[in-house]
């Protein structure tokens, strides 16, 4: 457990800058155009907007990944950054500002960049808390799955979605009231029900979509379960309940919960689909991390708001005040100088500086 | 952390037979079969502790996380859309989501549907499938008043025997999907307690396959 979300915030930094990524400092807002032109991609359809001085309608960024992608030039490399932002999101009946951190991996991505991705998620997770899990699945190899089953696009995202819920009763249901009848459909109902340690999965996958699917496709995502299980025994699941836009993420999509946290903490994957709608040609693989679910982690105080409060008499001298102060938080206790006990507060101790000098109370 | 099961169960009828499904599959709790005015019970030899909540909360309080696991009706769950597991059909508390409207209601297409209900975001869905312009009015209760008073042309809501829409003169027009209660699950609880979580989804699917033999 972290005394503070600073200090997690600074190990979680050292995480990133320990594998060379670069931290991204952004402006608050953004065009309000990047975020019409990519709703799917946001977590929330509303957005926080205000009109600039020169007319131009404005947002508070709800997302930074955009913003990244949007300023990031193609050199032809690969490109490696981490930030730390606020992003402004509708939640329950306002917008809230939200604390994220994460990283994006754009460029040339390969496989040692995915891999290393992957890794840096589970590291950070583990920074957090070390009773935590990184779910991964692969959107590619489901979608070649599901088209080869002659499932049409907007029944494909109703699949998609109950696999989301793990509700194998109504994707069963779905699949036979859609007429579908490819042998695949079973397989997909198998994938729905695929949920097991990164080093159990690959001989387990290879059963239900070998040749299948595209075979370099599954040996990729296999070579991966198998690093990860390496590095990371224990922590890794290949679940395919994980799952997110067909329009933004096309290969391996993750997510990670600490214990203690009701929802997950990380959300991320490879969104070369993303990358193709805004007119880029590389590709790119990321995470974010949702600081502000982590608050129930950190260590609540101790029911005092201070060491000790030091009520003075209106009549003594600053320096006598001072000079009380001074001796009280020698060695390093907090003083909380008033002259009226406040209300509301609370105090280890209390010192009362009167004209006859300073005494316990 | 607790290792305790948390489980929610929507106060009335319905909770109840869920409460003895559970039972059947081997979580009893005799603490909750005493009448009291407790809201929460467990059985801590089993890892269990049930909690009552309004029907409609089953589902916030396992999205946020209080309940690992709870027993919520399909109407809820496609209503709210909550970022849960839906993990079984328990075959309890079947009915239906219908349009009902006045014997004598004939549709006029060149007017705005007039729609009252409960569940607007059902409404809204399943009026935009179809391409009808509605209008929602948004009640909490005794929805049938709503075409009797004038104050919409139908309703969408649940229907179980229908005996109530007879009694007001009412009638279903149009079925919309069945409704019965789903085991749901929070999606961190079913990660850190999934032993747990698979062994009463397995307890209940088996007390659920018993009891559809016998019907």
């Amino acid at each position: 457990m972290y005394c503070s979300q600073e200090e997690l915030n600074s190990r979680l930094r050292r995480v990133f800058e320990g594998a060379g990524y670069r931290r991204y400092v952004m402006s608050k807002f953004e065009e309000y155009d990047l975020y019409s032109d990519n709703r799917d991609f946001l977590a929330s359809e509303k957005v926080l907007t205000f009109t600039d001085l020169d007319g131009r309608l404005m947002a508070l960024k709800p997302d930074v990944t955009l913003s990244i992608v949007k300023n990031t030039r193609e050199s032809g490399g690969i490109e490696k950054v981490y930030y730390h932002e606020n992003v402004y999101r509708a939640s329950g009946i306002g917008f809230k500002e939200i604390s994220q951190a994460g990283l994006e991996c754009i460029g040339e991505v390969d496989e040692y960049s995915v891999c290393e991705v992957l890794s840096l998620a589970a590291q950070s997770l583990m920074t957090i808390g070390e009773s935590c899990e990184l779910d991964i699945s692969h959107l590619g190899l489901l979608t070649e799955l599901i088209d080869g089953a002659g499932i049409g696009e907007s029944a494909k995202k109703e699949v998609i979605r109950l696999m989301g819920e793990k509700n194998l009763g109504g994707l069963a249901e779905f699949l036979a009231d859609e007429g579908a009848k490819s042998p695949l459909c079973d397989d997909i109902i198998a994938l729905a029900k695929f949920d097991c340690d990164a080093s159990e999965a690959p001989i387990a996958l290879r059963k239900i979509l070998g040749g299948k699917v595209s075979e370099e496709s599954l040996a990729l995502f296999c070579d991966t379960c198998e690093f990860l299980s390496e590095e990371f025994p224990s922590k890794v699941r290949v679940d395919f309940s994980t799952v997110g836009d067909l329009n933004y993420y096309s290969g391996i999509i993750f997510k990670g919960y600490v214990d203690g946290i009701p929802a997950s903490v990380l959300s991320g994957g490879q969104y070369n689909g993303l990358m193709k709608k805004m007119k880029r040609k590389s590709r790119a693989i990321g995470f974010a991390l949702y600081l502000d679910l982590l608050e129930p982690l950190f260590e609540s105080s101790d029911g005092f708001d201070a060491d000790i409060l030091l009520i003075y008499d209106r009549s003594a001298a600053p320096k006598d005040i001072y000079s009380a102060y001074k001796n009280l938080s020698a060695d390093g206790k907090s003083v909380l100088v008033l002259p009226d006990r406040p209300k509301a507060l609370r105090f280890r101790e209390v010192y009362i500086l009167s004209r006859g000098g300073v005494r316990h109370e | 952390m607790n290792e305790m099961l948390n489980v929610a169960l929507p106060k009335g009828r319905l909770g109840e037979n869920v409460y003895d499904l559970f039972a059947r599959a081997g979580y009893r709790c005799p603490e909750i079969e005493n009448p009291s005015r407790r809201l929460t019970f467990e059985n801590s030899a089993l890892g269990i502790r049930y909690f009552w909540v309004k029907p409609s909360d089953v589902a916030i309080y396992v999205e946020k996380g209080a309940a690992d696991i709870g027993v919520a009706g399909k109407d809820i769950l496609l209503e709210y859309r909550p970022d849960v597991y839906e993990l079984l059909d328990i075959g309890l508390g079947k009915c239906r989501m219908a349009v009902a409207a006045p014997k004598s209601f004939r549709e006029d297409h060149k007017k705005t549907l007039r729609v009252a209900t409960k569940f607007p975001n059902i409404a809204k869905k399943y009026y935009a499938s179809v391409g009808r312009d509605i209008d929602i009015i948004k009640l909490n209760g005794s929805i049938e008043l709503a075409p009797i008073l004038g104050l919409s042309d139908v309703i969408v809501d649940i229907v179980e025997t229908g005996a109530t829409l007879r009694q007001n003169g009412l009638e279903v027009f149009e079925t919309l999907f069945g409704i019965s209660a789903r085991l749901i699950s929070n999606k961190a609880s079913y990660r850190f307690k999934r032993e747990k979580i698979a062994a009463v989804i397995s307890g209940l699917s088996a007390a659920v396959k018993k009891e559809t033999e016998n019907d």
